[in-house]
């Protein structure tokens, strides 16, 4: 992290700026060198997973709310799409049901105010039991409010009408869309006192609410964008697979991914979350091409997240930066004072 | 002078413990006062009373002539009533410069402004130079050392411009050259017109810096005055060797 | 009337269940400040295990507690010497619900895997054996589960006061400093307050796998029952916990008698959000501040 000395802390870098662009020439353009179908799809699903691991961090990394729910507002998304396609003929070239997206992620939004102001009252242990309850109450609705669901034999939607040898295409563009949303206000964040009150609460939520920090709103806040993004993943996924099941809608797994993304890569910045996934969704498609069964990614994601928080609990990016930022700093000549390194690398890295 | 925070008949109990007994005291503008009393006294529970920390059984606090009852700490510490703790705490994640800026309050269109405007890095730097802290500025405040989080802390409730500052053990585990230098800050700020409210152990420090003293034990206050007449008072030997 | 009494009895002896799940749960939290999201997990591998014994061996599930509970209680001190222990303390509360959450996660497809997801039960020579008291059926499993679990919080609470060890947990859970310098060695107090609060999980999977159906994904539906509990109780509050889990056994078996089983599941919700709006404490938790 390098702050200028004197003005105001920029809002853009110049190598910031190149970063972010680098990264949206190679999302455009990687999948075109490659145009098999299967690859298509794994990038679809990692970018997807990309996007929600990066709005999980808001709340579970930057504010240190470590929410269990987040599959529970995925599935939320995804049945709100098929209840839109349920009362409404949407369908004439395919595209109009990403444009509902973003009604969908402020209707998950919304539903997650009251939520978040019960759950956060108190601490963030209580929070955690609060969301986890939540997913598999959502997961009891998605079973049995029939009439909405469909229930255990699942809800179909219409199959887009996109040409066959294109079709991931344009689920691709809308997931590369979501996730350079998230990062947009991942960095927005970041490079704005949001940020530093975030952080604050992560450090010490009493002490920050004694020196004038609004904890309550920001963390709400935090965490309604949070699950609005993840609502709207919900939604395009279940555009993309035309079908959808209670089991695969509200799966803690996804909650695993994203959170075990998220640490691997680096909680509390913008890149990491991105970092993780594009490890960990390969990783996982070919696991489930040549093993296959789910059992197993739960025993390969749970095992991984163990060894992570054992081996490497600040994650790749945070244990990267640390040390050149060491080793900046030792060039400078300014190593008086230090006595042990930080909790996690906060704020920008970008 | 005028009384700037009075505390009346308030009383907290944890169960079958009563921490603070019917305390009553008040601060005079301007002043430097002490709060001292032997351990267990409940000089913190006062503190986390007041500040809006916990809640109390019954009594009344007021702050600059109106009560300030149930008050979270965050509104105090918008009108101007500050503290610091008795184990600093400082942000560990934030760089020494930001627990500063963070501290600054701000409106709710600041929250969505730059980290750092021009105007935090001047009003910050002014008190970083201050508290000679300027060339760890960019250091997370985890990598200061203990003496160097206790000057942050304190430098970064003055952010906000207080009128009333209560400082939790300024001189705890603190070397006797850091001593004088938040000695000599206690000083430089009253005379700009802050109050400050402040619990210690080391007399000698009371002695030189504070005055009146407020004596306190088992959540009563037993005397007041300037720190003559307080410590020659026999209640507070009897409380501080008695039994 | 007669369906409500009904209900009640049901629900009294149900929760007695739930009491002694939540009491395992709410001891760990008391002593670690450690929400364990892997309770639940553990209660379902008892009851496999609890399966397995019988299947096998024809051991009886009640009997199979004497084999389970020390072997839970192993792997409670165990998982927290690998897991727990090593977490620095600044980020502990919220690192230790992530990584009870993976261990949850861990059991379940250890169990998917070794005995697939079709659902399994327990079924006993006495399984669908009733009693008649005044004129009320009562299923002789539940009847003795609610027993068993009652002989073993009370076997629970003398452990808790009698005993040094249990002295020693309990002066942790009242103020973890204080009882340090009091010379309780808080890491060994802590590996075997959690091998404790896991060995309950023995006993409750047994009588769970003798009540209900279950697979390897029961746990999510059983850990929200005990959180909900445990809040309701008081984070850390035994007595709390066990009265808890007889309230919430009644709600929801009276809601199911009255209303509808499925929306029954619901009522741990409601009670949960409830609770947090009107006393985020709880019943008998104390009111914590960081400040302090």
């Amino acid at each position: 992290m390098k702050l200028s000395k004197e003005g105001a802390s920029p809002f853009f870098t110049r190598i910031g700026l190149a970063r972010g662009g680098v990264f949206i020439v190679a999302l455009i353009v990687m999948p075109q060198l490659f145009p098999q179908h299967w690859i298509w799809n794994m990038m679809f699903f990692t970018v997807l997973y990309a996007a929600m691991s990066v709005s999980w961090n808001l709340i579970g990394g930057f504010a240190g709310y470590p929410s269990l729910g987040h599959a529970a507002f995925f599935g939320i998304g995804a049945y709100a799409m098929a209840a839109i396609f349920k009362s409404t003929h949407l369908l004439t070239n395919g595209w109009q049901p990403f444009f509902i997206m973003p009604l969908i992620g402020l209707g998950c939004a919304i539903l997650a105010l009251p939520i978040g102001l019960i759950a956060m009252r108190t601490r963030a242990d209580v929070f955690a039991i609060v969301t986890i309850t939540l997913l598999f109450v959502a997961q009891t609705l998605g079973y049995n409010l029939k009439s909405l669901t469909g229930g255990a034999q699942g809800a179909g939607l219409s199959r887009a009408p996109f040409r066959l040898d294109i079709f991931e295409q344009p689920f691709y563009f809308a997931a590369v869309s979501l996730l350079l949303l998230a990062m947009g206000i991942a960095y927005f964040i970041t490079r704005t006192k949001l940020g530093m009150a975030l952080t604050s609460i992560r450090a010490d939520e009493d002490k920050a609410r004694g020196v004038g920090v609004r904890t309550t709103a920001v963390k709400v806040m935090a965490f309604a964008v949070s699950v609005g993004i993840t609502g709207m993943a919900g939604g395009i996924w279940a555009y993309y697979l035309g079908f959808i099941y209670p089991q695969f809608a509200f799966d803690p797994l996804i909650t695993i991914a994203i959170v075990l993304m998220t640490f691997l890569g680096g909680r509390a910045t913008v890149w990491g979350p991105v970092l993780g996934a594009a490890i960990l969704m390969p990783a996982q498609q070919l696991l489930a091409y040549y093993v296959g069964g789910s059992q197993i990614y739960l025993i390969a994601y749970a095992s991984i997240f163990l060894l992570i928080m054992l081996l490497l609990p600040r994650g790749i990016l945070p244990t990267v930066l640390s040390k050149r930022r060491l080793a900046s700093l030792a060039k400078q000549g300014n190593m008086s004072g230090i006595s042990s390194t930080p909790a996690i690398t906060g704020g920008s890295n970008s | 002078m005028s009384v700037l925070l009075s505390v009346d008949n308030l009383t907290k109990k944890f169960g079958e413990l009563t921490a603070v007994d019917a305390c009553s005291f008040t601060v005079e503008k301007g002043s430097i006062t002490a709060l001292i009393g032997p351990n267990g006294s409940g000089k913190t529970t006062v503190f986390n009373l007041i500040t809006g920390y916990l809640p109390s059984d019954s009594g009344k606090v007021e702050f600059a002539g109106t009560s300030i009852q149930g008050q979270s700490p965050g509104t105090l510490y918008r009108k101007g009533l500050t503290r610091t703790f008795q184990q600093a705490r400082v942000f560990a994640d934030l760089t020494v410069q930001e627990n500063l800026v963070v501290a600054g309050g701000g409106s709710w269109k600041n929250l969505f402004g730059r980290r750092i405007t021009a105007d935090d890095r001047a009003r910050a730097s002014e008190l970083l130079d201050e508290f000679k802290l300027s060339h760890v500025a960019d250091l997370y405040a985890s990598e200061l050392s203990w003496g160097q989080r206790k000057l942050l802390e304190f430098a970064s409730v003055l952010m906000s411009k207080p009128r009333l500052v209560l400082l939790d053990e300024p001189t705890a585990g603190v070397n006797p050259i850091l001593i004088e230098t938040m000695a000599t800050h206690i000083r430089s700020y009253n005379a700009a017109g802050v109050t400050f409210l402040i619990v210690e152990h080391d007399m000698s420090f009371v002695m030189r810096v504070c005055d009146p003293v407020i004596v306190l034990d088992r959540g009563k206050t037993i005397a007041a005055g300037d720190p003559l007449t307080v410590q020659s008072d026999p209640r507070v030997l009897d409380a501080y060797l008695g039994d | 009337m007669h369906t409500l009494i009904q209900g009640v009895i049901l629900g009294v002896l149900t929760g007695g269940v739930y009491a002694l799940m939540a009491s395992g749960q709410t001891l760990i939290f008391g002593v670690m400040k450690v929400v364990n999201l892997a309770q639940g997990a553990f209660v379902i591998a008892s009851a496999y295990l609890a399966f397995t014994l019988f299947t096998q061996f024809g051991i009886d599930p009640l009997v199979a507690v004497l084999i389970t509970t020390p072997l839970m209680f192993g792997i409670g001190v165990v998982g927290h010497w690998l897991f727990l222990r090593p977490l620095r303390r600044e980020d502990a509360t919220e690192l230790s619900i992530l990584i009870t959450f993976a261990l949850a996660l861990l059991v379940e497809g250890i169990l998917s895997i070794t005995y697939h997801t079709t659902y399994r039960s327990i079924n006993t020579s006495y399984a669908n054996k009733a009693f008649d008291i005044g004129g009320f059926s009562v299923s002789a499993v539940r009847l003795y589960g609610f027993i068993v679990s009652c002989a073993l919080l009370v076997l629970l609470y003398v452990i808790l006061q009698k005993t040094r060890f249990g002295r020693a947990i309990r002066a942790t859970v009242q103020n973890p400093q204080s009882a340090t310098l009091l010379g309780v060695d808080s890491n060994r107090v802590k590996a075997y307050g959690f091998g404790l609060g896991i060995a309950t999980a023995a006993a409750s999977g047994s009588i769970y796998g003798l009540l209900f159906p279950f697979n390897s994904g029961s746990h999510y539906d059983l850990i929200s029952r005990l959180l909900s509990v445990v809040v309701l109780g008081g984070l850390g509050s035994i007595g709390g916990a066990v009265l808890a889990g007889v309230i919430i056994g009644v709600v929801s078996s009276v809601a199911a008698v009255t209303w509808s089983p499925t929306w029954s599941e619901m009522t741990f919700f409601v009670v949960l959000l409830l609770v947090l709006l009107i006393r985020p404490q709880g019943m008998f938790g104390r009111v914590e501040r960081g400040a302090l």
